[in-house]
């Protein structure tokens, strides 16, 4: 077993976890948390994670970290993940561990690892302006033998490293890309547009094999997903499960847990989006925790120590084979509205019987909504759990639509 | 799935949520604690769900749902911070509602508690629910209903539906005496508030006659359930057997008796109808004028119109609906009946058939509805309350101050025009105005400011206030876009053509500012002040808008109030009368601005201020454009900078100032 952990950014959830769990962490984390942590007697170890400089690199970090016996670093976060891998190569004395790493953290590099592999992608490319967007669209254009009039293909772009849905803009026209595509975003991922039923996969992996694999069915991104996967999705589990291990090998992934997101075709094909290798948003990991009974984030720590033993996995772990048969589901809720005043929950809500819980509060008398960069800042979250999986679609659906703040 | 009952599912949420939370550490125990409090918050619509939390409140006190917050300690909470925090919403209002469950736990034992700890929590509840009346029978302030949803509104209705329920009220006698002596100064069209207090008191205390501090809550009951020696231990139908057997003298006593009771608190009971209609009955008409209780002019207006009088009560008045023998008394002593137009309205009424609509509204309105009392009857009966008390309308809980204050004025001024607008509505289910030379038809319009009538009115605000609403809002919809306030041109073509032509408004459309407060307030103190306006009064009510204010002096948003009258009240202050139609007396507009209802010179149903205090919250009123200019000067600056800074300092706030002169 490992002697300690390094959990790699704040919280509460896994630090709770751990304690409970009773096995020994340290917190790695910003400044502003230690006195948090030093009242409620959290291991604690305060580092600037955003700065790299002779006094702040992975080998000062390790010296520091040595005083608690770490062996193992976890990677909460996005930003904290190749401080993490980093860290892993040293102890694991593998500088492929920080490569793979990086891997993670560039999403044209894993994208072109992913088409090496043999797994089937969109087209993308890196681009560098607002030229290099109208270029990259031109040419998908051309591959789809756009007659005059017809509309533009699609394109995505994101930023080669940020979280989830982070920065993340879809651009159905030249002109979008005029109005929408900033300096600031370049450089970046551009990307066709994939069709298709999307989804995530959250693999816990333990010496290169998947132990335990979830689906999140995806009812609309950035919005509201449902644990386990419907019925459809549910038929391509074995499939998906293939892809996943191929995913896998490809990356040389020996710990931990990945979080990729795949799209489903309407033709059946599994195409590849992104992987990462943190905790993933959208409260993932509390769905997945509550429909199969098991502590994710636990779990998600200790996968990431080579010497956990097979018992402590099946402990841990779920079966491989488990198909849970209640459903749970969220949606995050964002206001309609630039200019809100009240929060009404909907009677209809307080009537449903999948409703599960919300943690939504009141707006500040006439508060104003900041507007959204790409996806991110909801205002809280509302929970559903019930038997039928196409009722919850119906649900998420419709709460997505429904304004809570007037 | 049955109305009220918390799902099954709902309940085994619950108690997944509060396993989860039961198993957290400190480190998410917030967390965790809100989200069961977004569930809990789904369940407080209905007594059945509060009854659910209440049944679990030992358990998450235990497990300390509570702690680390401001509800922690029991001992340390104030029952006058309750209504605050209601109105602040969820999670707090959820948070509120708990603590008060665990009072009630705690005062029944139901959680372990010392028998001082007992006692206080019991106190505690008693005030908490006097203080907050206006929830225990759902009938919201105007500050309330701006600030909390509907869902919040229902939540503390069954809350404290649910805690009235299981508690005694004896130790807050003094504060049930005030609320009751609050409303029945004001002398409201709508009696159903008090009663219902006069009945809660009846059902909760055991009042004792030897006792001074029960004798006030006593004298309320009689006016009800006692209200003369020949009534003790009958049924109305049984007194009126009893009225067979009686002499004259004893009549007359009986008679004496009971205009006295209706007098001292304007409530009349089912006894006063029986004896009414049998006097009438009975041809004993010097009898009938005592039973009305009538002062001089009264006696002398109800012997010219003896027969036509007779003939409405007959056709009118039952115990079911005896509340307007009031509002009939008080017709004859304000000459309304005197006039023949209105006499005719009324007799017209008589012969109507109601459209079906209108007779639906009105059977609504009046709740328990009875064979015995067609809706014409309730109908004309809320019309001779509304013509014997023009300043008792009140606009229930909606938000339609333009409508009740329109009633309110016709009724006043205008009353055969308000008899006819009956007519039509009640006939037709439909109204028409003219304005600005075209007409305005309320089956023709859209949309009102009211979108779900709440029916806690009399019966003729329900027939006509839905229609008044629509067509104000369609005459705002016409007027606006002109660069200024609709109401310039609204009032008027609402009210009628005796609103004067001049229209003050502090905010400016153009430069969405306050323009010149000087200017407005000199225009406002030369229209209506008496040292500054020649010792002129004013003629009519002035439609006069006013900013809404929290007890701390914030902007909350805006009414309609009309002004009535200035001058000096019975201190020698010079003050200001208004009809406010929401009928609350115990409003608290921040500043130490707080309007009485009575004990400073106030007819029943005014409201007043110091004429200062009152400027300090006025937006837009009416007055002539001839004369303001020669007034204007006469002002004294140090009152203009008085009123001044109370504004700036309290809904002010809210605006940005400009002090450049404006031509008024």
């Amino acid at each position: 077993m490992a002697k300690c952990f390094a959990l790699m950014g704040w919280s509460l959830p896994v630090i709770e976890s751990m304690q409970k769990l009773n096995k020994p962490f340290v917190v790695v984390s910003f400044p502003d948390f230690e006195s948090y942590a030093k009242e409620n007697n959290i291991p604690f170890v305060s580092y600037q994670f955003d700065e790299w400089s002779d006094a702040s690199n992975s080998l000062d970090l390790k010296d520091k970290l040595d005083a608690y016996g770490v062996d193992v670093a976890v990677p909460l976060f996005e930003e904290t993940v190749e401080w993490a891998g980093a860290l892993n190569s040293l102890y694991r004395d593998d500088p492929k561990v920080l490569n793979r790493a990086f891997l993670f953290r560039n999403k044209a590099m894993m994208k072109r690892k992913a088409l090496i592999g043999g797994l089937r992608v969109g087209l993308f490319e890196e681009v560098y302006s607002k030229e290099g967007v109208l270029n990259f669209m031109n040419r998908l254009n051309q591959a789809n033998l756009q007659v005059d009039g017809e509309e533009d293909s699609w394109v995505h772009i994101k930023p080669f490293a940020s979280a989830g849905t982070v920065g993340h803009r879809l651009l159905r026209s030249k002109q979008d890309v005029e109005e929408k595509c900033e300096v600031e975003d370049f450089p970046c991922l551009a990307e066709s547009h994939l069709a298709g039923k999307e989804f995530s996969c959250e693999a816990f992996i333990h010496g290169g094999k998947i132990r335990f694999m979830n689906i999140t069915e995806y009812v609309k991104l950035g919005y509201s997903n449902f644990i386990p996967e419907g019925n459809y999705l549910h038929t391509k589990r074995d499939r998906i499960m293939k892809e996943m291990q191929k995913l896998v090998d490809l990356f040389g992934i020996q710990y931990g847990m990945i979080h990729p997101e795949w799209f489903l075709t309407e033709d059946d094909e599994l195409s590849f989006g992104e992987v990462a290798c943190r905790i993933p948003g959208g409260h993932i990991l509390e769905l997945c925790g509550q429909a199969y009974g098991f502590d994710a984030l636990a779990a998600f720590v200790c996968c990431h120590d080579p010497e956990l033993t097979e018992e402590e996995l099946n402990e841990l772990l779920p079966p491989l084979d488990a198909r849970p048969s209640t459903f749970y589901g969220n949606v995050m809720i964002y206001p309609h509205k630039n200019l809100i005043s009240k929060l009404i929950i909907p009677e209809e809500l307080k009537e449903e019987p999948y409703f599960l819980d919300h943690n939504l509060i009141p707006p500040l008398t006439n508060q104003k909504v900041n507007s959204r960069e790409g996806f991110g800042n909801h205002f809280g979250t509302v929970n559903f759990k019930g038997d039928d999986p196409d009722r919850m679609t119906e649900l998420l659906l419709h709460y997505e639509n429904v304004d809570f703040y007037h | 799935m049955q109305e009220g009952v918390i799902s099954i599912s709902n309940l085994e949420s619950f108690d997944e949520l509060f396993e989860s939370y039961k198993s957290a550490t400190v480190l998410t125990r917030g967390e965790k604690a809100q989200k069961i409090l977004g569930q809990l918050d789904a369940w407080c619509n209905t007594i059945e769900g509060i009854q659910q939390i209440y049944e679990r409140i030992p358990a998450m006190d235990q497990a300390g749902i509570l702690k680390d917050t401001p509800w922690e300690n029991p001992s340390r909470l104030v029952p006058q911070l309750v209504n605050g925090t209601y109105k602040s919403g969820h999670p707090n209002s959820t948070y509120e509602l708990l603590s008060e469950l665990r009072m009630l736990a705690l005062a029944r034992g139901k959680i372990e508690a010392s028998e001082s700890m007992k006692e206080e929590a019991e106190s505690y509840l008693q005030e908490a629910l006097v203080l907050n009346l206006e929830f225990v029978f759902n009938e919201p302030q105007e500050e309330t209903r701006l600030l909390m949803s509907e869902h919040e509104l229902k939540k503390v209705h069954s809350l404290f539906g649910f805690v009235s329920e299981q508690i005694q009220l004896s130790k807050v006698k003094a504060a049930l005496v005030e609320e009751l002596e609050l409303i029945c100064e004001q002398r409201p069209v709508v009696t159903e508030k008090q009663r219902r207090i006069i009945a809660l008191v009846k059902e909760k205390i055991e009042l004792d006659p030897n006792d001074p501090a029960d004798t006030a809550l006593l004298a309320f009951q009689r006016s009800i359930y006692r209200p003369t020696s020949g009534t003790v231990d009958k049924t109305f139908a049984e007194y009126g057997e009893y009225l067979n057997g009686l002499k004259e003298t004893q009549l007359e006593t009986e008679a004496e008796q009971i205009s006295e009771s209706m007098l001292s608190y304007g409530l009349v009971s089912t006894y006063h109808a029986t004896l009414l209609l049998f006097l009438v009955k009975e041809k004993k008409y010097d009898l009938v004028a005592k039973c009305l209780a009538l002062d001089e002019a009264g006696v002398v207006r109800f012997n010219e119109h003896q027969e036509f009088v007779c003939s409405i009560i007959a056709d009118v008045i039952h115990p079911y609906n005896a509340q307007c023998i009031y509002g009939l008394s008080k017709t004859l002593e304000n000459g309304v009946l005197s006039r023949t137009a209105v006499r005719a309205g009324l007799h017209n009424l008589l012969t109507i058939s109601l459209h079906p609509k209108v007779e639906e509204r009105i059977i609504k309105s009046v709740g328990s509805s009875t064979s015995a009392v067609s809706p014409k009857q309730y109908l004309i009966g809320a019309l001779l309350r509304i013509l014997g008390q023009p300043l008792g309308v009140g606009q229930g809980n909606n938000p339609t101050c333009q409508s009740a204050r329109g009633i309110s004025m016709w009724s006043q001024h205008a009353p055969a025009k308000l008899i006819h607008m009956v007519h039509s509505a009640a006939v037709h289910d439909d109204l028409s105005f003219r304005f600005e030379g075209s007409e305005i038809k309320y089956s023709e319009s859209a949309l009102g400011l009211v979108q779900k009538l709440d029916h806690q009115l009399d019966a003729v605000s329900v027939t006509l206030v839905p229609m008044l609403d629509k067509i104000y809002n369609e005459m705002m919809r016409r007027a606006s876009g002109r660069g200024e306030d609709p109401h310039k041109w609204v009032n008027p073509g609402l009210y009628g053509q005796w609103i004067q032509i001049g229209f003050a408004s502090a905010y400016d459309y153009l430069s969405n500012a306050i323009v010149d407060f000087d200017g407005f307030l000199r225009v406002f103190y030369g229209m209506c002040h008496p040292e500054y306006n020649g010792g002129h009064r004013l003629v009519y009510p002035n439609p006069v808008g006013i900013f809404i204010t929290t007890a701390k002096g914030e902007m909350l948003g805006f009414h309609a109030i009309s002004l009535l009258r200035v001058e000096k009240d019975p201190k020698g202050e010079e003050r200001a009368y208004f009809l406010n139609p929401n009928n609350e007396g115990r409003q608290n507009w921040g500043q130490g601005i707080t309007p009485s209802v009575y004990g400073n010179g106030e007819i029943h149903g005014e409201s007043s201020l110091p004429i200062h205090q009152f400027a300090a919250r006025i937006y837009a009123f009416h007055y002539n454009n001839l004369d303001a200019a020669s007034k204007m000067d006469k002002i004294p600056q140090s009152e203009v900078d008085t009123v001044k800074e109370l504004a700036k300092e309290s809904w002010g706030k809210s605006y940005i100032w400009l002090e450049f002169k404006k031509q008024w």
